[in-house]
């Protein structure tokens, strides 16, 4: 029993991270059609932001506070000076938020130096039930995370602004006829995807090594999750990072980490291929 | 002087750089002459990108992985780890353009067909691969794992048992010169034949292509592999002169590199993407010096603005503007 009820927490705990990686991705890329490349560059942000308001002896939740606040700043920044320029060259996007990656992976570098940081887990107890035992602090980690997707949705499908959100996503010229400032509404849609990137790396921080390569590793597999859920409907997100991030995950008990990654990579272009709308989409309208 | 005019007025800008390039070795030193060996194979890995994202529409962002299994096969062959009868360059280099385009076809049959993936979808698809086989080669101990292959022979132009192995870097300079001009001048000969007009409409109307008969599949996969095959034979030429082939020449770093280049040098341009290619890689090993870590940071931005004002390229916008004084159409 114990054996699978560990691997099966672990999983869950990388797909919630994962989803909530892939959901500030799905915003950008179903919104605005912009591949951010860069998503990962600022989710690392996120973790080191956590790394310096440690250094500085700043309680953890000044942390959780202003990392989607430095980070939601920085993708503010980036969408005023890079991405509204580009908006109608959707292929551009990729190229352009590719080099922003390398410059914010470069600049911390220079600032932190290409070497691994910890962060300290601020929580240091162990849930012990009967012989099942897991730290304290990744279940906190996967309660925040829950409440930060459901919040995502119910932002997207109950309020006014995820209205005219979903609104712009469907008929982006009607809604633009019938009054919606799209490029306000795609402006702080750019923030709420960069500050969720913020907010994940900065959650995970204590239970990864902090490094510049650290983006990467969760930005192809967000892209995945997003591209095997379907770019259409949010749950897709839900679906695909379920998918993704529950295999490799799930995998790595029985074949060693890269033969588990090379798996899900092959297995995620698999069905990238043969549904291109992803699992839960249905046809595309012409 | 109607064939000055039809055939080879185009052509000048290519004769006119690779010429000039012939000469370099006359005025530089042996040091210099090594990293020009580089220069051109890179030039020749980044034609491979321009041809297939530039005139095919295609943005493969893992070009490196069929420079790598050019790279690979090319290192396995000429050291005799196949079998000792195949220990020759000629066959490695066969072998690295058949097994690169052999796998684009496989690739591309399977990421093309039918309904296809397009655009952003395949840019991601692509550098999912890249990485895959970049984790793959790292693990792969039969083929050196994480270390690679060492001592790869540089390329032998003999044959039935005579040698000539190019081991200084002059005669290996213009081994490869030879080679990547015949590529170049080749290439800007195919964009301009009916085979380039093909190519355009792929890009600009391939509903319409479709409708005027023409399978647009078929087309999408001949030119993927052919760049494919350009890619490996540069992966190929590139481990005769490193002498070692590692997993990240497979991987993500390198296809972002040549990425940049070719966005930077203009990728609807072959030329420029060539220059773009050797300019960027002396403007690293200047810079690198002066800025130190900073050198990527400005890489990165250069990149990220010239894509943004300059979307046809850094070198390819002047390259176009003297070539519409002269009358010439650039390729």
């Amino acid at each position: 029993m114990m054996d699978i009820l560990i691997p099966l927490i672990d999983a869950s705990s990388y797909v919630l991270i994962l989803v909530l990686i892939a959901l500030g991705l799905m915003i950008i890329f179903g919104m605005m059609g912009v591949i951010n490349m860069a998503h990962g560059e600022l989710f690392m942000i996120g973790a080191y932001v956590m790394v310096l308001t440690q250094s500085a002896g700043l309680p953890f939740i000044v942390g959780l506070i202003l990392a989607p606040l430095l980070v939601g700043l920085l993708g503010l920044i980036i969408e005023t000076l890079l991405i509204r320029h580009i908006y109608l060259r959707p292929l551009d996007t990729i190229l352009a938020t590719w080099g922003l990656s390398i410059a914010l992976k470069q600049g911390i570098v220079l600032i932190f130096g290409p070497e691994a940081q910890s962060v300290t887990s601020p929580i240091d107890a162990t849930l012990i039930i009967g012989d099942f035992s897991y730290p304290m602090y990744r279940l906190i980690v996967m309660g925040i995370s829950a409440s930060l997707i459901a919040g995502t949705f119910w932002l997207f499908l109950k309020t006014d602004f995820g209205l005219m959100a979903r609104a712009v996503i469907a008929r982006p010229d009607t809604s633009a006829a019938l009054g919606i400032n799209t490029r306000r509404l795609y402006r702080w849609s750019f923030v709420i995807g960069t500050a969720l990137a913020g907010l994940a790396g900065a959650l995970i921080a204590p239970t990864i090594s902090v490094d510049p390569q650290m983006g990467l590793g969760y930005l192809i597999p967000g892209f995945l999750s997003i591209l095997v859920g379907g770019a259409g409907p949010l749950a897709g997100v839900l679906v695909g990072g379920g998918a993704v991030g529950g295999t490799s995950s799930l995998l790595t008990v029985w074949i060693s980490p890269v033969a588990a990654q090379i798996a899900v990579f092959v297995l995620a272009i698999l069905v990238i291929r043969l549904r291109p709308n992803g699992i839960l989409g249905g046809k595309i309208e012409k | 002087m109607e064939f000055w005019e039809a055939k080879l007025k185009n052509k000048l800008p290519v004769i006119i750089t690779f010429g000039s390039l012939a000469l370099i070795p006359l005025f530089v030193g042996d040091y210099w002459i090594s990293q020009l060996n580089y220069y051109l194979v890179y030039g020749l890995f980044a034609l491979s990108l321009s041809l297939v994202w530039g005139y095919g529409g295609i943005l493969c962002l893992g070009q490196a992985i069929f420079f790598g299994i050019g790279a690979y096969v090319m290192a396995v062959t000429t050291k005799g780890m196949i079998s000792p009868i195949l220990m020759n360059s000629y066959i490695g280099l066969a072998l690295a353009i058949l097994c690169s385009a052999a796998f684009a076809a496989l690739l591309g049959s399977f990421l093309f067909a039918g309904k296809g993936i397009n655009g952003a979808y395949l840019a991601i698809v692509t550098l999912a691969i890249a990485i895959v086989l970049e984790r793959l080669m790292s693990n792969w101990y039969l083929l050196g794992g994480y270390n690679g292959l060492l001592d790869v022979p540089p390329l032998n132009l003999g044959a039935f048992g005579y040698d000539i192995e190019l081991w200084d870097s002059l005669p290996a300079f213009y081994t490869l010169w030879v080679i990547v001009f015949s590529v170049a001048i080749g290439l800007t000969y195919l964009v301009r034949s009916d085979y380039g007009i093909l190519l355009t409409s792929i890009k600009t109307n391939p509903d319409r292509l479709a409708y005027f008969g023409f399978s647009i599949l078929k087309l999408k996969l001949s030119v993927f592999c052919l760049s494919a095959a350009i890619a490996g034979l540069a992966g190929a030429l590139f481990v005769t002169i490193d002498g070692f082939a590692s997993p990240t020449l497979i991987g993500f770093t390198l296809s972002t590199e040549v990425l940049i280049w070719v966005a930077i040098g203009g990728k609807e341009v072959l030329l420029a993407a060539f220059l773009g290619a050797i300019a960027t890689r002396i403007a690293e090993s200047w810079l690198s010096e002066i800025f130190g870590d900073y050198w990527i940071l400005i890489l990165g931005i250069t990149f990220m603005v010239s894509v943004v004002l300059l979307p046809k390229g850094l070198i390819a916008t002047p390259l176009s503007h003297i070539g519409k004084r002269l009358s010439i159409k650039i390729d």
